[in-house]
This record gives structure tokens, sequence and C-alpha cells, in this order.
């Protein structure tokens, strides 16, 4: 999944609106890792989610009550 | 035999029938510390006073009729990530500077009501953002990586300065390190062992979890460590386990995954070999041997980095604006490349791990556990940041240490990293075992057989003198 390369002042604007504002001489640096990072994490976007909900806490006791072997 | 050479259990018999004492034992620890510390660096912070005191009220406390258990006089190291109070807890940052922790992590406190000895804080790579721990210096080979970001507490294991340490794992902390030293690493279940007091790394990725000599040791500890504590969010409320295994190596009957796919890509041939032998080892023990599908394998980086780097960068929030000149570069840079992650990404990847979670489920119906190598390359040279693959691919030194170990966190199972012998550089290789949630006890007694029929033992302690 292809996606334009985040520029520098790209990711200046980004960092700003997120509410950490960045010195200039970082603004190269960090637009080429996020960028970097984003390539990585976009292939979830392939995905089929269906209903699928959130998972923001595993509980394993509650997913497994047959867990014991 | 040395004393700082015993395993846990081997040690914690000798106490309970009073061959030993915990003063000659912490003794010889801290002997061995000064011997070897000043090359290895596994140690911010080595409280031998302390260390001597607590010994010797142990020693005190046995000879009285006392004896609080295995881990009563048994000398431990914690990672710095790890809340001991009046203690700093440095994370390994400068940004932790002047730090003090007011009161015990719950792992701390458990170990040290079990009459576990602290020798000391161990290093980690900052804020365990990172797979190396560049402090450290490998057990086995002065100048390989460590591995992280619990490399300190691996090395200590493995050279003898802890007879036990603790670790954490957000993506193979515990095991990467461990697999690295040659040392036993267990990543808990997520949830069974508590992390209030721990520094985080991302929330729904952390387990804190034992690094130790051999498998039995892990158990003792993990039953030390496991059980409730409501202030951890994901704590479970699964009842107190004695996890210690038995001593029956027959496996007849276990279905033994083995992945067609995955964790044998682009892995070196030598430590694909030696997770076979291993693997036929199981199979000789009485184990079935079944073909495994690993599912959603495209999607495990992503759903990895998609869930660890916003967490991450939101736990920094406050710091990476008012100090940010004292994260150390490679830390920094992530942290603030986290910033820009949009929350549709995040949300994606909590909804991938459901879906994953679903997939391995299905899995495991099939099987009791699956063995697989831990990482794909024994420990890189300090300072080589790529790998390159007999096809031609190159792959960061960090994103291949990580690959292999990261479903254990998306999904939250439990994995067990046991070392399974060495590459002609004689660098240690790890099998990891992973299992059912909460199937902690099948991963332990499957290594336990492993260890105790292995035709050549190991050393378990490194070379390094």
């Amino acid at each position: 999944m292809s996606c334009p390369k985040l520029t520098a002042p790209e990711a200046a604007r980004w960092a700003a609106r997120a509410g950490l504002p960045l010195p200039p001489d970082r603004h190269g640096a960090v637009a080429a890792v996020a960028h970097h990072i984003h390539t990585v994490v976009a292939v979830l976007r392939e995905l089929d989610f269906g209903d699928a909900p959130l998972a923001p806490a595993y509980r394993a006791d509650q997913e497994m009550p047959d867990a014991a072997v | 035999m040395q004393p700082y050479e015993l395993s846990l259990t081997r040690a914690a018999d000798a106490i309970r029938n009073r061959q030993l004492s915990p003063v000659e034992l912490v003794d010889s620890v801290l002997q061995r510390v000064e011997q070897v510390e000043p090359r290895l660096h596994a140690y911010v912070t080595v409280t031998a006073e302390h260390a001597r005191r607590a010994a010797r009220e142990a020693e005190k406390d046995i000879a009285a009729g006392r004896h609080r258990g295995p881990l009563h006089g048994i000398p431990m190291g914690l990672k710095d990530l790890i809340d001991v109070a009046d203690m700093a807890t440095s994370a390994g940052s400068r940004v932790r500077a002047g730090h003090r922790a007011q009161a015990d992590s719950t792992v701390a406190a458990r170990l040290t009501a079990a009459g576990a000895v602290l020798i000391g804080k161990t290093h980690t790579h900052e804020f365990a953002y990172g797979l190396i721990t560049p402090q450290t210096r490998n057990a086995w080979d002065a100048d390989r990586v460590a591995g992280g970001s619990s490399g300190g507490s691996a090395v200590a294991v493995a050279a003898g300065t802890a007879t036990f340490a603790l670790g954490t794992d957000t993506g193979g902390s515990i095991r990467v390190p461990a697999a690295l030293n040659g040392v036993v690493g267990l990543k808990p279940t997520y949830g069974l062992v508590p992390r209030h007091g721990v520094t985080s790394l991302s929330w729904s990725l952390d387990h804190v979890g034992p690094l130790t000599r051999t498998v039995e040791d892990a158990a003792l500890v993990l039953s030390a460590l496991a059980g409730h504590d409501p202030r951890d969010p994901a704590s479970l409320t699964a009842p107190a386990t004695d996890y210690r295994p038995g001593a029956d190596a027959d496996l007849t009957g276990l279905r033994v995954g083995v992945p067609r796919s995955y964790y044998f890509d682009h892995v070196e041939p030598e430590v694909e070999a030696a997770v076979r032998r291993a693997v036929d080892r199981l199979a000789g023990l009485g184990a079935r041997l079944v073909d495994v599908e690993i599912p959603m394998t495209r999607y495990i980086q992503a759903t990895q980095w998609g869930l660890m780097v916003p967490e991450a960068t939101t736990y920094h929030e406050g710091t990476l604006r008012t100090v940010p000149d004292l994260y150390q570069a490679d830390v920094r840079v992530l942290l603030e490349a986290g910033a820009l992650m949009p929350a549709g990404d995040y949300l994606r990847a909590q909804r991938s791990r459901t879906l994953m979670r679903q997939e391995w489920a299905r899995v495991f119906q099939e099987v009791d556990l699956i063995a697989a190598p831990t990482v794909p390359v024994t420990a890189v040279r300090a300072g080589q940041e790529t790998i390159t693959w007999a096809d031609g691919t190159v792959e960061a030194v960090s994103d291949a240490y990580v690959r292999l170990s990261a479903p254990a966190n998306i999904t939250g199972i439990p994995s067990l990293s046991i070392p399974v012998g060495h590459d002609t550089a004689g660098l240690p290789i790890g099998m990891q075992l992973l299992g059912r949630p909460l199937g902690e006890d099948v991963l332990l007694r499957a290594g336990h057989a492993y260890q105790q029929t292995h035709p050549a033992p190991a050393r378990t302690l490194t070379p390094t003198a």
C-alpha cells in the first residue's frame, strides 16, 4: 500500500496539532520515522474487520474458562 | 561448584536442608559480581550491604524454623523498571535522574515477602523501548549485544551474578535476552503477574516475568509472583497456583504444534536446526508433532506497532515536551514520531488484535502448545543494525528480534524460552514454547521434561571469568 512520503513541514504541522511542537532540527528525522511507521501499520487497512470489537483489555480468565489442560 | 553456580531450585534445596546458608550464597554471588561485573555491566546499582543484611536475617529466620519457602535467602536482580521503595527506578534514562520510588511494586513486595534477597537493579534499554540494552555486554561474548530490553537481568542470571531475575516483555524483552544469553525466560499470560509499580512501555502489551537458569526455577518464581492485584486493571483473578512441574518427563499425548509458516521463515540455519532437534526431543518424550499454520502473519508487525507506538508516546507525553533532550536519540525519535499516528490506526490495531486472538484460539483447539525459535538469529555484534537474509532481504536487527516474540504479546498467550544449544560461534540458541491463555503449567511441564532429559545439558553458566 503506497502512500506519499511525509514531508518535514507536514511532520512539524502534525506534531504541533498533536500537542508536541518540534524544534526545526527534528522535523526531517521525525518525518522519516513517522513515514516508516505508517507504511508498516497501513497494511491493517486491508483487513475486513466485520463486527470485530476493540480489544482494549485482554482478559484470559474470561476468554478461556477451560484453559487448564 | 560454587554457590553462585547453583540453580534456584538446587540452592533452595541446599538452604532448606541446612547445607548452605543464605549468607554463604549471597557472599558468593557478590564475589562473582566483583569478578565479572566490571566487564559485563549487568547492574545499574548493586545493593551489597542491603543484600548481606537481608541474608543474615534470612539465615537467622531459617535457623529459628521460620523458613518462608523456596525463595527464602535467594539472591535476585530486578530490572530497573521495577519499583523498590526508596531506590531510584532509572529506567535506563537520564529523564529519571533523581527518581526515588515511594513504595515497592507488587512484584518486589511479593518477592521480598517470599524472602528473596535483592542484589541490585539491572540495566534496561531506555524505558524498555529497544532490543539491545547497549549498557550491557552479552554474557557469552562481550563483543555481542546482550539483547533487550531486559538485557541486564538475562546477563546477570547467565553470569552467576543473580540466581534469578525479573524482566518485562512488551515485544520479546524477556525472551529475546534470555535466548541470546542462554537462560530461561517466561512471559506469562497477560494479566497473570501484576504490573503495579512497574514503568510501562505499552499498557496493553506489557508483561512481567522471571529469567532463570532452569524451567523449574521459573516455575518457583512464577508461583511467588502470580495472583490478583486490583491496582493493575489488567490483573486476572486466577487462583494462586503452585507451578512447580512434576518429575515425570513423559509427554505422551501432548500435541506440539510445529509452525509450517512464519516461525521458520528468515531464520538462521543453525538456529532452525537446533530448534528442530529440540522439537524432535519432545517427540522422543512422547509428544505428538502436529503441523500448524500461523494465522494473520502479514499483520503481526503492523498490529504490534499500531498498539505499542502510540501507547508509548502517550506515556511519555509530558517529559517529551519538557525534557526531550534527555532521551537517547533512538528512543526520542520513536516517541516523537508516535505522536503523528492517527487514532484510526490504533483502533484498527486493537480490532486486528481481536481477530488475531480468535484465530490463535482456533489453532490451540488442535494443539496443546507450539514450539518455535525464540529469535531468528543469535546475538549480533554490538553496532550491527541490519541482517541480510539469503534471499537478499534486509531486516533491522530490532525487527528481527521482535518478529517471533510479538504474537504472544499481541494475543496475551504465555511463552517460555529455553536454551536448546549453541551455534558454531558458541552463542546460545533459544526455543520458545507458546501455550493457551493460563496454560503456563503445560509449558513448564514440557520445558522441564526437555531439560531433565536433554542428553548433553548445556552449561547453564557462561564461561565468563
